[in-house]
C-alpha cells in the first residue's frame, strides 16, 4: 500500500450530506426564542433628497420593538471599499430605487412591514441620471460625491493599459476594424436571497450569522459602524445559498442593520429578503459600452488594439473600480500586439448599483473583444479558431502589459483540443453549406480567454489556515475563506489530507468564523484554490513535521527513513505503526498537535500609467458553442458546448466539472435570456417570472476537459477555475449565432428580436413593479 | 383551523390559520426548514414537495389543501435510520450539489419523476426538473444522479 493521495482523485464534497438531507441551516432556517424580524424602508425614487424622516409612528405599531436610521451608526454608517461612499442606512440622499433608509425590528415579519409603512419619509425628487453616456457631461445630474481632485462628480475612475504607440501602428495595418458592443447588467440570481441574523451577547457585543462572502470584511464594517471593539464582534459564516460575487457588499449592510437592532432590543434579530426586495435592492454585474478598434496584417497577424470601455457603476462605487481595472487588463484578449491602448472609465448613474459578479470585468470585455476578433478574422478570410491559434499568447511571449510569460501558458493546447472535441473544422464547413438551404440555421462559434489569478494589483494577497488534531484523533482545519458553493472546503481538505498522509474523512473543515479562523482577505477573484489551498498546505505541512518527529521517535529512526503505508508509518524495521499510535506518542512527548499556515502570493507590480505585472499568473481557456437558429421565430437552441481550460492542476475533479457546467450555464443565460433593464432608474424584472435564468431544458449536455499546465507556486500546480469558465461562453454563443445567420449581434442578450430583426423591440417600462417589489410580504 | 394530513409517513394534526401557504406551514409551524423559499411565485421549485406522489410548489399551495392527503418533504426522503436514500446518495456521488439551496426541491423532483417513469431518458429528466431552478450546477450532474438512480432501481427491480 502506498501513501494516501487524494488530490486529483474522485472525492466527495464535505458538505454534500447535510445539503441532500435538507438539514443544512441557511440564515432563513434559524429559529431562536424571542427572535425579531427586521425589514428596511427602501427608497421608491431613483434620486432624492430626504426632506423629513420621522420613525416614531413605527414605534406605535403593535409588535414593533425598535427602529433605526443612519444616526444609529458611527459616522452615519459610512462604508465601502475601495471607495467609502455608501451608508448602512441612507444619509441625506438616496441615489437608487431600493436604497435602505430606515430599518424596523418587530415580533413578526408582518409587523415589521407595518412598521416600515408607518414611517414618515418625505423624499424630494432630484433629476435622474439614467444614461451612462451622459454621466460626464457638464450639466448631467450629480450622482457621485463632490470630487476633491477636480473631477466630474460622476467620474469614478479610469483604468488604462499602454503598450507601444497605437497611433504609429494604425497607418501600417493592412486591415482594420472598428466596432461598438454593449452588455447590460446581469443579476447574480443566487437561489438564497440576502440574510443576516444578529444575536446580542451578554458582554455587550454581537454575533452575526451573515450569508456573505467574507466574514472578516463583515466584522470590520460592524466594528466601524457600531463603534465596538473587535473582540465584541463575531462574524460567523453559515451555509450560503450561492453568491457569484453578489454577497460581498449589500449583505454587510443588512448585517449592520440587524446588529444595531439586536443591540437596541437585546434580542436576536433576523432580516431575510423576499426575491423582489433582493432583485431591486441588490447590486448587479455592471453594464458596459465598448468601442474596439483592431488592426492586423493581411496575413492575419494582429498588430494593434484600441479599447475604450464605459462602465455603469450605478449609484455607488462598490467594487466597480476593481472591476474596471480587471476589465482593462483583459480588454485586448489573450493575444500578442505591437501596440495596445485601453481605457476603462467607470461612472456613477442612478441605475441601481453595480459591483462584483463572476468574471469581474473580464466577462464584459471578453464579450466585446472575442466578437471583434471573430469579425476581423472574417474580414481577412481566416477561420476564427485558426486566427486565434496564430495570434494567441504562448510560453515566452510578452503580454500587452509588458509581462513575460514564463510558465503555465496552455492556451494553444486549449484551442486545439476544443477544436478536435467539437469537430470544429467539419462543422464549420458543413454548416455554411447547409444554411443556404434551410430555415433552421446552424452555427458554431469559438471564444478564448485568459484570466488573471487572484487579486493581482487590487491588494495584499494572503490567506491563512489553522489545523489541529483533536482528542479523538480527528483533525480540525480552518480557512478564512468562504465556501459559498464552489467546493473550496473540499479542496482544502484534500490538500491537507495529502500533506498529512491521512484519509480526507479524518478532517473536519469548519466554515469561517472570526473567532476561530484567521483573516484571509476576501473570497473573490477565484483565489481560494491557489491562495487558500497553499495556506492549508503550509498549515498541514507544519503539523506533519511535528507528527513525523513523533513517528521517528517511536520507530527509532531518522526523519528521512520514514515511509508511509496508508496512514501508517513504517521505519527501517518495516513494522508499521498506526497513525493513532504515532499521535498518542506525540502527546506523550509533550508535542503540541496544532499548527498554522500562511501563504502570501508572489509579488506583482502595476504602474498606474498602464503597464507592469498585473497578476502573478493566468488561467487560459477556449470554448466552442454550437447553435441552431430558427429563422421563423428567432429562437436560438444551444446544441452543444465544449470547453477546455488550463487550470494548472485539478484538485477536486467532480467539483471542477461542476464549476464548469455551472459557469457555462450562467454564460448562456447572459448571452441569450437574462435581461436587466433600468427604465429611468426603475428595474424592470423583479422575480424569476421576468428575469429568465436557464432551466435544465435550456442547456445541452456540456463537454469539459482540463489542461494541466503546472503552475510552480500553486498547490500541486493548481491555478484557478470558478470565474474563467463563465467568461468565454457568451461571446462563443454570439459568434455561433453570427456563423448561423451571417450577422453579428453586438448587444446582449441575443433575444428573439435581435436575432430575427437585428434590433430590440422593448418598449419603455414603468416603475410600478419595481416599487411594488419593495413591499412584498415575507 | 385544524389541518389533518399524513406528513412524511406519519399522521399529523396542526392548528394553523387557513390563509397561509403550505410553505409557511412547513417552515414556520412545523419547523421543517428543508423546504426552501426562492421566489414565492411558483417559478423556482426550491419549495417543491410531493403531494399524493406528485410534485407541487408549496409556495402556491394553501395549507388547508393538504387536508387528508399524503405529503412528503425532503425530511421524509431519507432512510428510516436517517441515512440518505439511493437518490440522495447519488446526488453526493455524482457531484450534483454545490450551494445546496435548490437541492431539496431537486431531490423531490427526481423522486416524483421516478415514481411515474422508472426509466426516463436524459431529456425526460431535464423536463421533469425544468421547474426547479439551480444557479450553481448547470444541472448536468443532477441529471447524472437521477439517471444513475433510475438505472440502479430498474436493475434492482429485475434481479
Ligand atoms: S419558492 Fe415556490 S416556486 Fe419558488
Ligand atoms: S446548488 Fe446552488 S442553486 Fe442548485
Amino acid at each position: 500500500m502506498a501513501k494516501i493521495e487524494s488530490v486529483g482523485k474522485p472525492a466527495r464534497r464535505v458538505d454534500a450530506l447535510e445539503k441532500v438531507l435538507g438539514t443544512a441551516k441557511y440564515v432563513g432556517d434559524f429559529r431562536l426564542v424571542g427572535m425579531l424580524h427586521a425589514r428596511a424602508l427602501r427608497s421608491e425614487l431613483p434620486h432624492a433628497r430626504i426632506m423629513r424622516l420621522d420613525v416614531t409612528p413605527a414605534l406605535t405599531v403593535s409588535g414593533v420593538k425598535a427602529v433605526i436610521t443612519c444616526a444609529d451608526f458611527v459616522d452615519n454608517g459610512l462604508y465601502g471599499f475601495p471607495v467609502k461612499d455608501k451608508y448602512m442606512l441612507a444619509y441625506q440622499k438616496t441615489r437608487y430605487v431600493g436604497e435602505a433608509i430606515a430599518a424596523v425590528a418587530a415580533d413578526t415579519p408582518a409587523a415589521a412591514l407595518a412598521g416600515v409603512k408607518a414611517i414618515i419619509c418625505e423624499l424630494e425628487p432630484l433629476p435622474v441620471l439614467a444614461d451612462m453616456t451622459r454621466a460626464l457631461e457638464p450639466d448631467a445630474p450629480q450622482v457621485g460625491p463632490v470630487s476633491t481632485a477636480g473631477q466630474h462628480p460622476n467620474f469614478l475612475n479610469n483604468c488604462p493599459v499602454r503598450h507601444g504607440n497605437v497611433e504609429a501602428v494604425w497607418p501600417e495595418c493592412e486591415v482594420t476594424l472598428e466596432r461598438h458592443y454593449t452588455v447590460p447588467h446581469q443579476e447574480h440570481a443566487y437561489l438564497e436571497t440576502e440574510g443576516a441574523l444578529a444575536i446580542p451577547t451578554p458582554e455587550g457585543g454581537v454575533a452575526v450569522y451573515c450569508s456573505c462572502q467574507s466574514p472578516f470584511i463583515n466584522q470590520g464594517y460592524l466594528v466601524a459602524a457600531l463603534g465596538l471593539p473587535s473582540e465584541l464582534v463575531r462574524s460567523i459564516q453559515p451555509p450560503v445559498g450561492g453568491a457569484f460575487g453578489g454577497k460581498d457588499d449589500l449583505n454587510y449592510e443588512s448585517s449592520a442593520q440587524t446588529a444595531a437592532l439586536a443591540l437596541k432590543t437585546g434580542r436576536p434579530v433576523r432580516m431575510t429578503f423576499a426575491r423582489e426586495e433582493s432583485m431591486v435592492a441588490s447590486y448587479k454585474r455592471d453594464a458596459m459600452h465598448m468601442d474596439i478598434k483592431l488592426g492586423a496584417k493581411a496575413d492575419g497577424t494582429l498588430r494593434a488594439c484600441e479599447f475604450a470601455g464605459l462602465l455603469d457603476s450605478g449609484a455607488y462605487a462598490s467594487e466597480s473600480p476593481f472591476t474596471g481595472w480587471r476589465a482593462s487588463i483583459h480588454a485586448m484578449g489573450a493575444y500578442r500586439y505591437e501596440a495596445c491602448q485601453v481605457d476603462i472609465t467607470s461612472v456613477y448613474t442612478n441605475n441601481g448599483y453595480a459591483g462584483a459578479m463572476r468574471g469581474f470585468g473580464n466577462t464584459e470585455v471578453c464579450l466585446g473583444i472575442e466578437q471583434a476578433i471573430d469579425e476581423l478574422a472574417d474580414q481577412i478570410g481566416l477561420d476564427p479558431l485558426e486566427f486565434r491559434l496564430k495570434n494567441c499568447l504562448r510560453l515566452g511571449d510578452e503580454t500587452p502589459h509588458g509581462q513575460r510569460l514564463t510558465e503555465s501558458v496552455g492556451l494553444t493546447e486549449c484551442l486545439t483540443r476544443v477544436r478536435d472535441m467539437s469537430d470544429w473544422t467539419r462543422k464549420r464547413r458543413e454548416f455554411t453549406a447547409h444554411n443556404s438551404q434551410s430555415p433552421i440555421k446552424k452555427g458554431i462559434g469559438v471564444a478564448a480567454l485568459f484570466h488573471g489569478v487572484s487579486l493581482g494589483a487590487e491588494g495584499a494577497d494572503a490567506a491563512s489556515s489553522t489545523i489541529e488534531v483533536n482528542g479523538d484523533n480527528s483533525i480540525t482545519l480552518t480557512s478564512g475563506l468562504t465556501d459559498y458553493g464552489q467546493g473550496s472546503r473540499t479542496v482544502f481538505t484534500l490538500i491537507a489530507a495529502d500533506e498529512l498522509g491521512v484519509k480526507p474523512a479524518r478532517i473536519n473543515i469548519h466554515r469561517p468564523d472570526t473567532y476561530t479562523a484567521l483573516d484571509s482577505g476576501p473570497t473573490v477573484a477565484s483565489r481560494s484554490t491557489v491562495v487558500g489551498g497553499n495556506a492549508a498546505q503550509v498549515a498541514a505541512r507544519n503539523l506533519a513535521q511535528t507528527i513525523d518527529y513523533a513517528a521517528a521517535s517511536l520507530l527509532g529512526c531518522e526523519l528521512s527513513q520514514l515511509v508511509r503505508e496508508g496512514e501508517a508509518y513504517v521505519g527501517p524495521s518495516e513494522e508499521p505503526v498506526s497513525w493513532d499510535n504515532v499521535v498518542s506518542h506525540a502527546r506523550q512527548m509533550g508535542l503540541i498537535l496544532s499548527a498554522r499556515g500562511k501563504w502570501s502570493a508572489p509579488p506583482i507590480e502595476w504602474h498606474h500609467e498602464g503597464w507592469g505585472t498585473p497578476y502573478f499568473t493566468y488561467h487560459y481557456g477556449a470554448q466552442v458553442v454550437e447553435v441552431a437558429v430558427d429563422m421563423g421565430t428567432g429562437k436560438t437552441e444551444v446544441v452543444g458546448v465544449w470547453a477546455v481550460h488550463d487550470v494548472g492542476k485539478v484538485i477536486f475533479p467532480q467539483g471542477a466539472f461542476g464549476q464548469a457546467y455551472g459557469g457555462i450555464t450562467q454564460g448562456l443565460g447572459y448571452a441569450l435570456w437574462e435581461r436587466i433593464d433600468y427604465d429611468n432608474g426603475y428595474l424592470q424584472a423583479t422575480n424569476f417570472d421576468e428575469y429568465m435564468i436557464p432551466t435544465a431544458l435550456d442547456v445541452p449536455d456540456i463537454k469539459v476537459a482540463f489542461v494541466e499546465n503546472n503552475f510552480s507556486a500553486g498547490p500541486h500546480g493548481a491555478k484557478n477555475l470558478a470565474e474563467p469558465v463563465l467568461v468565454p461562453t457568451a461571446p462563443a454563443t454570439l459568434n455561433a449565432i453570427a456563423h448561423a445567420i451571417g450577422r453579428h449581434i453586438r448587444d446582449l442578450p441575443a433575444n428573439l428580436e435581435r436575432v430575427l430583426l437585428g434590433h430590440d423591440l422593448s418598449k419603455p417600462g414603468s416603475g410600478t413593479a419595481c416599487k411594488l417589489g419593495l413591499w412584498t410580504a415575507m | 383551523m385544524l389541518i389533518n394530513f399524513t406528513l412524511n409517513h406519519k399522521s399529523v394534526t396542526i392548528d394553523a390559520p387557513p390563509d397561509i401557504t403550505l410553505l409557511t406551514l412547513l417552515r414556520d409551524y412545523l419547523g421543517l426548514t428543508g423546504t426552501k423559499e426562492g421566489c414565492a411565485i411558483g417559478e423556482c421549485g426550491a419549495c417543491a414537495v410531493m403531494l399524493d406522489g406528485r410534485l407541487v410548489n408549496s409556495c402556491l399551495t394553501l395549507a388547508p389543501q393538504v387536508s387528508g392527503r399524503e405529503l412528503v418533504t425532503i425530511e421524509g426522503i431519507s432512510q428510516p435510520d436517517g441515512r440518505p436514500n439511493d437518490l440522495q446518495e447519488n446526488f453526493i456521488e455524482y457531484g450534483a450539489v454545490q450551494c445546496g439551496y435548490c437541492i431539496p426541491g431537486m431531490v423531490l423532483a427526481g423522486e416524483a419523476l421516478l415514481k411515474r417513469n422508472p426509466n426516463p431518458t436524459r431529456q425526460q429528466i431535464r423536463r421533469a426538473i425544468s421547474g426547479n431552478l439551480c444557479r450553481c450546477t448547470g444541472y448536468q450532474q443532477i441529471v447524472d444522479a437521477i439517471e444513475a438512480t433510475a438505472k440502479d432501481r430498474t436493475a434492482h427491480a429485475k434481479s
